[in-house]
């Protein structure tokens, strides 16, 4: 059973989500339902996180033919890095539904369901065609999430969203054939598995190159990675708040995730060699998407803007080539999970009570709901990196991980921080703490109820303990880095 | 076993053509009879079609008389089991349009069985002569199915673009047939084979000249560039049936003739067509990909993205390549045959469907008149969702696995740069086919697309749901549904190489 464990975590959403189709209960039935089953699966994922041995690389591995003639295989398995993802992922969804609780539908329910299934299969899968399969799958609750339960021109927002990015996931797939047709004509066998890819030895330099660039062309647009950012702002400013928290929180990430698990093995050298222009365009769109944070006066805008600011920091860290950088990066994907996901599901609560959403019209909220006032600080301390959080820990350690790649680099990625810390401060200093002007709309807001708290109190807690107990976490997933390092960029782990 | 048992499904088929027929002169017959008697014949066919589709055969039965013309085996069994398959479908799918259409009347359906037959026919023949009797015999049942739409005024063009243009290719084909005689002296497959084998240069020149036309008739039926201008208007005027039969079941009958020809005895000159192959689906992709995405009628639409799918078929088509006394590369083969399965699920479901929804009104044509399908009939909107990711080739449908087996086929024969043309295809394909999707689930419900007394529990709705659950099933496969042992992806797989090599038996 331990081996089938992570199946049952991966499918469990999608089952539990076609019973709910056929169902004719309540929609408030369904909710309880849907959320009863994310907190099983982080019940379920807390096991696997105490049974894990850090130091022993795949673990609850499932290994089963799928399609024998191409040996693609169902092959799941976890490591540190993967792990550390999954448990953010577990602990993000059912808390996140606190807060979407009320004024929902069945469809967004079962949606939010399917998404669950096609994140957790993205994450946990070790063969590249099973990768993109659920890579694929996990799109299509989102567009029909933006589509059906959007704001503005929804519609044209979600078939943008949608296209923009298969076609980055389509040049993946021929990447994918090519890699398959290449590791067949070397070998004489099929295998799409990571592992076995990597071995491939034929493929020369120039059509390595273009196969990288394949693969990070489907990677980068769902970071999004400057220039391929163009679909965000639209989509974040259009999306429901779920599907924002969704996009945001969880897949982008998962695009970070799969550059350190298929690209870096797949193609070392290219990764090595291309990383200082990659560290660079990762610094750029951190001050470009910054500066274009603070013109925003779209609330939901800003918050698209800074989030991509941060990703391309972690994209910089991630291509740093050393354990601070790389470390850093994924820590940083889970604090900018936890802080951007909060603010964004705070967000849209916002503008569900208020109907507001420029930061002009917005303001005075402090004294109207002090609760959510003080929750949403400490995720924008979190998100600037303020000593004491997550933020901070993370993003000294990409600096370091970057001054260690390029003192030049490493120097400007040390100032850029003050713009993030510019905008948010800005921003929270109009739309949230200060009075309203005479004569301006009313603006009623709520406080947060019990069941919101509780669902942000873990949050909230997860920013101060990874911040002030970093190694408990690092120690995670620190072995998988080290690994990376040591075996298969065999440029040596630097501690 | 006896060798009359491998004639009984196309003699079935052909008793059932006639049995319809004399029933069509008595007025106390209903639609509904006829759908239930087609549908028997049908399944006795299929049958006897099933009885023995794992093995490996192939014989010639009654050589004195029929002389070596037909050939039987595991091959064109394959083939017989989808046209079957296919029409038994579209009888069922298609079965609340027809009675809700006055002008289908009994010989409807002898018409329908007649060109089942020609199409079996023509998977089995292995002659040149004898395939274009088929092929006619299929042909003009299709021309007069396209006909039958007396309510709408289109049909008179549509009938006659399609019977002008498809008797002149006709008889590029018999001019084919001419030349290869004439250099040959011999119209049997097997007889040229040995010919081609055995003779090279001079000798030669006639018998490209004679397949070259013949290849035009091929590309034509398939709809490939430049061949492809009539079938948006054919398409469109004939009854939304017979347009799903056509794109799908009718497609599958060409190239069973055409894989057979090529695989079996044109192998030692197949690199000659490369070039021009390699050219016509570049157009055919760009060219289909543009009228796709221009249409704003549904149907024309589809029709329009039929093209497209022929090009990734021609794509798997080219791969195949001839070295060393072998056909090489024998696993494209296997991908245009599941791909055939794939589109034949896929198309039979979005053209059905379509079908189904207007049985009862004359609207929902356009992409306006989807609108809120998704509230009126949660149900029928999924399975069209299903049906278009299948299109579309979005993973957890067959399509996705028929693409995953055509790409990865033409990168491994070295068309990489038009693998990478046909996935731009398929990018833009996800614009038209999601943005049916997008219309049908983001909008509310236009007022005059509203029937109420809509019944969906009919033999159309679950032959759907049927054709759906294949399709999903045929994408996820066995490993990941918790091991059903049925409709197997490699079940699939094993069965199309038997098939193939049944080719080579001697």
């Amino acid at each position: 059973m331990s081996s089938d464990i992570l199946s049952f975590i991966i499918f469990l959403p999608a089952i539990v989500a076609f019973g709910l189709m056929l169902t004719t209960r309540d929609v408030n039935t369904i909710r309880n339902i849907a959320f009863l089953t994310t907190t099983v699966i982080l019940a379920l994922v807390l096991k696997i996180y105490i049974e894990f041995v850090p130091s022993d690389g795949m673990q609850f591995v499932t290994n089963v033919p799928w399609i024998e003639t191409y040996g693609i295989n169902y092959y799941v398995g976890l490591d540190g890095f993967s792990l550390t993802i999954l448990m953010m992922i577990a602990i993000l969804i059912p808390t996140s539904y606190l807060l979407l609780w009320e004024g929902r539908t069945k469809g967004y329910w079962i949606n939010m369901l399917l998404v669950q299934t096609g994140v957790t299969g993205t994450l946990l899968s070790l063969d590249i065609v099973l990768f993109y399969f659920f890579w694929e799958v996990m799109l299509l609750p989102v567009f029909l999430l933006i589509g059906a339960y959007g704001f503005g021109n929804k519609v044209a927002t979600t078939i943008k969203v949608t296209v923009y990015t298969m076609f980055g996931s389509l040049l993946m797939f021929i990447a994918i054939l090519y890699l398959g047709v290449a590791y067949h004509n070397e070998f004489g066998v099929w295998s799409f598995a990571y592992n076995e890819l990597m071995k491939i030895t034929t493929i020369e330099y120039s059509s390595r190159v273009w196969l990288f660039l394949a693969f990070l062309s489907a990677f980068a647009i769902k970071i999004p990675i400057f220039p391929l950012h163009t679909w965000i702002m639209d989509t974040y400013k259009n999306a429901p708040t779920g599907a924002v928290f969704l996009l945001s929180s969880i897949m982008a990430k998962l695009g970070v995730y799969a550059i350190v698990r298929f690209m870096i093995p797949i193609f070392p050298e290219i990764y090595i060699e291309f990383s200082v222009y990659f560290v660079a365009i990762g610094l750029f769109g951190l001050v470009y998407f910054g500066i274009a944070a603070l013109m925003q006066d779209d609330i939901k805008r800003m918050f698209a803007y800074s989030s991509a600011s941060h990703l391309s920091f972690i994209a910089a860290g991630i291509f740093s080539l050393n354990e601070y950088g790389i470390n850093g990066a994924l820590y940083l994907i889970i604090a900018h999970a936890i802080a951007t996901g909060a603010l964004f599901l705070l967000i849209g609560l916002i503008h569900e009570e208020t109907g507001f959403k420029t930061i002009k019209d917005l303001g005075g909220i402090a004294k109207q709901a002090p609760i959510l006032t003080f929750i949403f600080a400490i995720m924008l301390f979190a998100n600037i990196g303020l000593p004491g959080t997550n933020g901070f820990v993370s993003e000294l350690l990409i600096i370091f991980g970057i001054y260690e790649f390029n003192h030049v680099l490493g120097f400007i990625s040390a100032t850029t921080v003050v713009i993030g810390a510019s905008y948010m401060l800005w921003m929270f200093q109009r739309a949230i703490l200060q009075d309203r002007p005479e004569g301006s709309p009313i603006l009623k807001m709520r406080d947060l109820k019990i069941k919101e708290i509780v669902g942000l109190a873990p949050w909230v807690i997860l920013v101060f303990l990874m911040g002030l107990y970093p190694d408990v976490f690092i120690n995670k997933f620190e072995p998988t880095v080290t690994h990376y390092l040591n075996d298969i960029l065999h440029i040596g782990a630097t501690k | 076993m006896n060798e009359f048992f491998y004639l009984i499904p196309a003699l079935t088929v052909l008793i059932g053509a006639l049995v319809l027929m004399f029933m069509s002169m008595y007025e106390k017959f209903t639609v509904k009879n006829f759908i239930v008697v087609s549908s028997i014949f049908l399944l006795i066919a299929l049958g006897f079609s099933l009885a023995d589709f794992t093995e490996s055969y192939s014989i010639h039965p009654y050589a004195e008389l029929i002389n070596n013309v037909l050939i039987f085996d595991t091959f064109s069994n394959f083939f017989n089991i989808l046209l079957i398959l296919g029409t038994l479908l579209t009888l069922l799918i298609g079965e609340h349009y027809f009675q809700h259409r006055s002008y289908f009347k009994g010989e409807f359906f002898s018409i329908l069985l007649f060109a089942l037959f020609g199409m079996m026919l023509l998977a089995h023949a292995n002659e040149l002569v004898t395939a274009y009797i088929a092929l006619e015999i299929a042909s003009f049942a299709v021309y007069i199915m396209v006909g039958f739409n007396t309510e709408n005024a289109k049909r008179v063009e549509a009938i006659f673009k399609y019977l002008v243009l498809g008797s002149f290719i006709g008889a590029f084909y018999l001019l084919g047939v001419v030349l290869i005689y004439g250099a040959t002296a011999t119209t049997n497959l097997s007889e040229i084979g040995t010919f081609i084998s055995t003779h090279s240069g001079d000798d030669m020149i006639l018998v490209y000249i004679g397949l070259t036309l013949i290849l035009f008739t091929f590309l034509f039926k398939v709809a490939a560039f430049p061949f492809q201008s009539w079938v948006l208007d054919v398409y469109r005027g004939a009854p939304m049936v017979i347009t799903a039969y056509m794109a799908s079941t009718f497609k599958i009958a060409i190239f069973s003739f055409f894989l057979r020809a090529i695989l079996q005895d044109f192998a030692p000159i197949i690199d000659f067509w490369d070039n021009i192959i390699s050219v016509i689906i570049v157009f055919t992709l760009v060219f289909g990909t543009w009228l796709a995405v221009t249409q704003n009628i549904v149907k024309r639409m589809l029709a329009a993205s039929s093209i497209v799918h022929t090009g990734y078929l021609l794509l798997a088509f080219i791969a195949l390549s001839y070295k060393d006394g072998q056909v090489a590369n024998i696993d494209s083969a296997y991908a245009t045959m599941f791909y055939l399965i794939a589109y034949l699920l896929s198309a039979l479901g979005a053209f059905g469907l379509a079908s189904h929804i207007i049985s009862e009104t004359n609207v929902r044509v356009t992409y306006d008149d989807f609108k809120g399908l998704a509230k009126e009939r949660p149900f029928l909107a999924a399975m069209m969702t299903i049906f278009l990711f299948s299109l579309a080739g979005i993973p957890s449908t067959i399509g996705f696995i028929g693409k995953f087996y055509v790409f990865t086929e033409a990168i491994n024969a070295g068309y990489t740069e038009l693998t990478i043309l046909a996935v731009m295809a398929t990018i833009v394909s996800v614009y038209y086919y999601f943005k049916l999707i997008a219309v049908m689930y983001f909008y509310p419900t236009k007022d005059e697309c509203i029937s109420v007394e809509f019944n969906d529990k009919r033999v159309s709705t679950y032959a759907i749901a049927f054709v759906a659950i294949l399709t999903v099933l045929g994408g996820v496969g066995s490993a990941i549904v918790f091991f059903i042992p049925a409709m197997n992806i490699d079940a699939i797989i094993s069965l199309t190489q038997t098939a193939v090599q049944s080719l080579f038996l001697k």
